[in-house]
């Protein structure tokens, strides 16, 4: 099972051609091959490494899907999924050519069973678009990774975000998928039923496979009640340990928080000027959300203000209001662009590391110094609550040795991350630049992840050259 | 019969006492919980180190002898079931708990570790390992990995995959592989929740990481009568449809209740069709809250008498008749065969109307015991194999279950696991795309498909064959609904 692989080749142009041609003949203006088009699907929003596709197409139906699956299997030619583009570890790029299929025109809710809580999305649909439709239920999809991003892309990448302490992720929340497989068939895995322990979980190893495994067309997903009681609160610390082993101290409690989120003092700077928030001094700062019941929230809050006070926070500023709290949520989601306003005219990376709770302060403080050793700057942002943050590099694009710096950074993150038994890719997935860092972290277990690979795909078409490193390099 | 020469270097990697070849030592491995299948193994083997593990499994690798691990032997699918030319490969002398992480809040221990051990060691600290099966007194963890074992508080804590951080196991090569990882998120695939639930057929477990969970300050169970089974599930769903996700929410019917009101006197109202327990936990206002909601719903759902424990030992014998449904039942009929499916919620009224119709159809009784919240159906089918035909009147009654439960779009097993017992009703489950799949994965892990043969997949051929003896399985009824 060790022998290696040899790197997939582009397909022959002629063999492109024809079946670039087969699409535009079929599905007319819905298969675009010109080069804006095909930039635009070209990259998502993380580093710059365009790698074009040959021909857009927009497929409406699983079984348009299956069908174009299909006609590349035939060719065998690179088949690649697009949701919005919002990825940030390169998914999307094609680096071999091919079809990109974007699946943005499915998008509808096609069920929300209230009994059950859950409801059955195609792929395009996104997140925000999936609250908006079930305002007036009384229901809510909680995953939230800042972006708006779509449901099938979420679930490809096992997206995580600001709540998963309370509602975990895209792992925990899928309960069932159509898959389009790489030889072009329409299967279902699991379903409606809460649980079920026959056969190999299908559903979980596609979650999370970033495309490479199998086409996701349609997403059976959990819902949950609208809490009837939501409670925003921001303190702010002297300094970032004092700010981390509060968030160490609440989880060891089990204190239910829904949403808690660290912001370093350069984080926290970056998001008064850029999200104009008042009276905030640019410290190391924490964001709470409470959900739950009246009595509950205030519980939970009072519970919450022992810890931080023992810790040296500051006094608990409240945003109530549903307005107060999504200014505050949305200075946070726009950190990425804060932190790129900091800096104008440098590019920015964000990792994704995530650590056991227990290590946290000892990976962030380590990494907080390594950042101020090289003169960088990276403000650090995360879901601390569950262990993971990212650190946002701004490097000069056009001077070598400041992204040889930034990226040495960054590589040291993943390192300390798994050295602390942590992992090197919380939430944003390996897509093409974390391939190196999966093989350090999961040793044997690589060679059964390119095993299953080629046993779903044996030809190597479904977004070849991500996820799982199929040349031998290790 | 176990070929000399693998019988021998079995017996050089192993201590005397820890390899069985003799028929009267093999025997108590002849079956799991599920009585009705027996098969007695070539030879057992009772490691108590990896590296032996390891040897092991090169050495029936090498040789081509089937390898079937056992826990405690409480399946009740047969997935123990051992292979006549196999080796039976117990993790009974692996019990240590390694560690207990109260900061991370994770416990690592070894598979032969019982469920409520872990949970016992860790109490000391206010935590506790939630996935709670009935038999969790006797069952070891390394099984409830194997099969995602469930319980009566996965409703609101997650079956056995939401509660295991990493898994460490030998593949039938011998190699050591790490699945998942000590912090939130594993990248790649997610070959953690692969192995759970793959019934020993992927890899032999040798390592497990649990999350624990803070105990709860408080805790109340809320007993609930009714004069109607329908109006019963009808109340599951007006709870969840509420938005109330309860630690525990169970039903069991009157032939239930009268069998385990003999046996433990929990004080359970006989005259009711059904009786709920719902049980609230978390901060003594959360609870003083959500029963007060969960008391709404269940008056307005019409419940005759509602019933809040008062006191810890209340709420325990309120549990106590649950959790002894089982051993009550059996001691009121000779044989009962418990059937394990699983619905979506909204089809309870309906599964339980036609089961009362067979039960009367079939001339046998069934009780019924489930975790409602999840949908999870135990109709317990009461007969006396001594009775000529009776054995195949139940096994008919059940499979009319399970394609009811397929039918409105659930599962075959909601928690037992598929092992030898429902390997056709799989056929009728999955699809032959998806039965591929499953096929390349184990390939992937288990060339030679050594470990657990003819356990947990069925081969398409089997479908082919069951397929055309059962014709009606050909033709699903309602193919537009979801499978499974």
């Amino acid at each position: 099972m060790n022998a290696p692989v040899a790197a997939r080749a582009r397909p022959a142009p002629e063999v492109v051609a024809e079946l670039v041609g087969r699409l535009a003949a079929q599905y007319g203006d819905r298969a675009i091959t010109n080069t804006s088009v095909r930039e635009q699907h070209g990259h998502g929003e993380g580093m710059a490494d365009a790698a074009l596709p040959d021909v857009v197409v927009y497929p409406t139906s699983n079984e348009e899907v299956a069908a174009i699956v299909r006609l590349c299997h035939a060719a065998r030619v690179p088949v690649i999924a697009f949701g919005v583009g919002t990825s940030l570890e390169g998914h999307v790029a094609a680096l071999y050519g091919g079809v990109c299929l974007d699946l943005s025109r499915m998008d509808r809710v096609l069920e929300v069973n209230a009994d059950d809580l859950d409801c059955r999305v195609q792929a395009g649909v996104t997140r925000e678009q999936l609250n908006a439709d079930l305002k007036g239920t009384g229901l809510f999809f909680p995953i939230d990774p800042g972006a708006n991003a779509t449901l099938g892309g979420m679930a490809a990448t096992r997206a995580s975000g600001t709540n998963a302490v309370r509602y975990g992720t895209m792992r925990e929340n899928v309960l069932g998928l159509t898959v389009v497989t790489a030889d072009g068939r329409v299967i279902r895995t699991g379903g409606r039923a809460r649980k079920s322990s026959a056969g190999y979980d299908l559903t979980r190893l596609f979650v999370g496979s970033e495309g490479t495994l199998a086409i996701i067309t349609e997403i059976q997903l959990r819902l949950y009640g609208v809490p009837e009681s939501i409670a925003a609160a921001v303190c702010q610390f002297p300094d970032l340990g004092s700010a981390t082993h509060t968030v160490i101290a609440a989880m060891q409690m089990g204190i239910p928080v829904a949403r808690i989120e660290i912001l370093d003092d350069v984080q926290m700077d970056a998001c008064i000027r850029y999200s104009k928030l008042e009276g905030y001094a640019a410290k190391p700062t924490l964001f709470f959300e409470f959900h739950g019941t009246s009595a509950g929230v205030e519980e939970q809050s009072e519970l919450m203000q022992q810890i931080t006070a023992e810790h040296g926070g500051s006094d608990f500023r409240w945003a109530r209001a549903p307005e107060e709290r999504s200014k505050l949520w949305k200075a946070r989601h726009n950190a990425y662009y804060a932190a790129l306003a900091l800096a104008p005219g440098k590019q920015a990376f964000a990792t994704d590391a995530c650590v056991p709770i227990s290590r946290l302060a000892d990976c962030l403080l380590e990494t907080r110094a390594d950042v101020e050793h090289e003169q960088m700057i990276a403000p650090i942002v995360g879901h601390v609550g569950d262990g993971n943050f990212h650190l946002v590099l701004l490097f000069d694009p056009n001077d070598p040795a400041d992204r040889a710096k930034a990226e040495g950074i960054a590589a040291r993150v993943a390192s300390r991350a798994i050295a602390m038994g942590g992992t090197c890719t919380g939430e944003h997935g390996i897509g093409i630049h974390k391939l190196e860092a999966l093989v350090a972290e999961h040793g044997e277990a690589v060679d059964l992840m390119r095993t299953i690979k080629r046993a779903l795909d044996p030809l190597d078409i479904l977004n070849p050259g991500k996820t799982v490193p199929m040349t031998a390099r290790d | 019969m176990l070929d000399p020469h693998v019988q021998a270097q079995l017996a050089a990697i192993l201590p005397p006492a820890a390899l069985l070849t003799a028929a009267e030592d093999t025997r108590p491995y002849e079956c799991d919980g599920l009585t009705l299948y027996r098969e007695r193994p070539a030879a057992v083997v009772l490691p108590d180190t990896e590296g032996q593990v390891v040897q092991i499994l090169e050495l029936c690798h090498l040789a081509r002898v089937p390898v079937v691990a056992r826990g405690a032997g409480t399946s009740l699918s047969g997935g123990a079931l051992p292979h006549a030319e196999g080796v039976v490969l117990s993790l009974a002398k692996f019990r240590r708990i390694l560690a207990i992480d109260t900061l991370t809040r994770t416990a690592v221990v070894q598979p032969g570790v019982r469920n409520l051990a872990i949970s016992e060691a860790a109490a000391p600290h206010g935590l506790y390992y939630a996935p709670d099966p009935s038999s969790q007194i006797a069952c070891s963890i390394g099984g409830n990995v194997a099969e995602n074992a469930g319980g009566v508080h996965c409703l609101k804590y997650g079956l056995t995959v939401h509660n295991v951080r990493r898994v460490r196991g030998v593949l039938i090569t011998g190699e050591v592989v790490e699945f998942g990882a000590d912090a939130l998120d594993a990248p790649g695939y997610d070959l953690l929740a692969l192995i759970t639930g793959s019934e020993g057929l992927l890899a032999v477990i040798t390592e497990v990481t649990v999350k624990l969970c803070p105990k709860p300050q408080h805790a109340q169970v809320a007993l609930a009568a009714f004069d109607d089974v329908e109006k019963a599930g009808a109340a599951v769903a007006a709870i969840i449809s509420a938005g109330i996700i309860p630690a525990g929410l169970e039903m069991m019917d009157q032939a239930a209740t009268r069998a385990v009101e003999q046996f433990v006197h929990a004080d359970y109202p006989l005259d009711a069709a059904a009786v709920l327990l719902v049980e609230s936990d978390g901060t003594t206002e959360e609870v003083a809250d959500e029963m007060a909601d969960i008391r709404r719903v269940l008056t307005e759902a019409g419940a005759t008498e509602i019933r809040v424990s008062k006191d810890e030992s209340q709420r325990l014998l309120l549990w106590s008749g649950r959790k002894a449904a089982f051993p009550a039942v059996g001691r009121i009929s000779p044989d009962y065969y418990c059937i394990d499916g699983t619905i979506p919620r909204r089809a309870l009224a309906r599964v339980l109307r036609k089961t009362a119709e067979w039960s009367a159809e079939f001339g046998l009784p069934c009780a019924n015991v489930f975790h409602a919240g999840d949908g999870n159906l135990h109709p317990l089918i009461l007969f006396d194999a001594n009775v000529p035909g009776e054995t195949e009147k139940t096994i008919a009654f059940g499979d009319r279950i399970l394609e009811l439960c397929i039918e409105v779009g659930g599962t075959v097993t909601g928690e037992h696991g598929v092992g030898v017992e429902k390997l056709s009703a799989m056929c009728v489950q999955f699809a032959p795309a998806e039965l591929e799949r499953f096929h390349g994965i184990k390939a992937a892990f288990d060339t030679y498909g050594l470990l657990n043969p003819g356990k947990a997949v069925p081969t398409l051929a089997r479908c082919g064959e069951f397929g055309k003896k059962h014709v009606h399985f050909g033709a699903l009824p309602h193919p537009e609904l979801p499978r499974f």
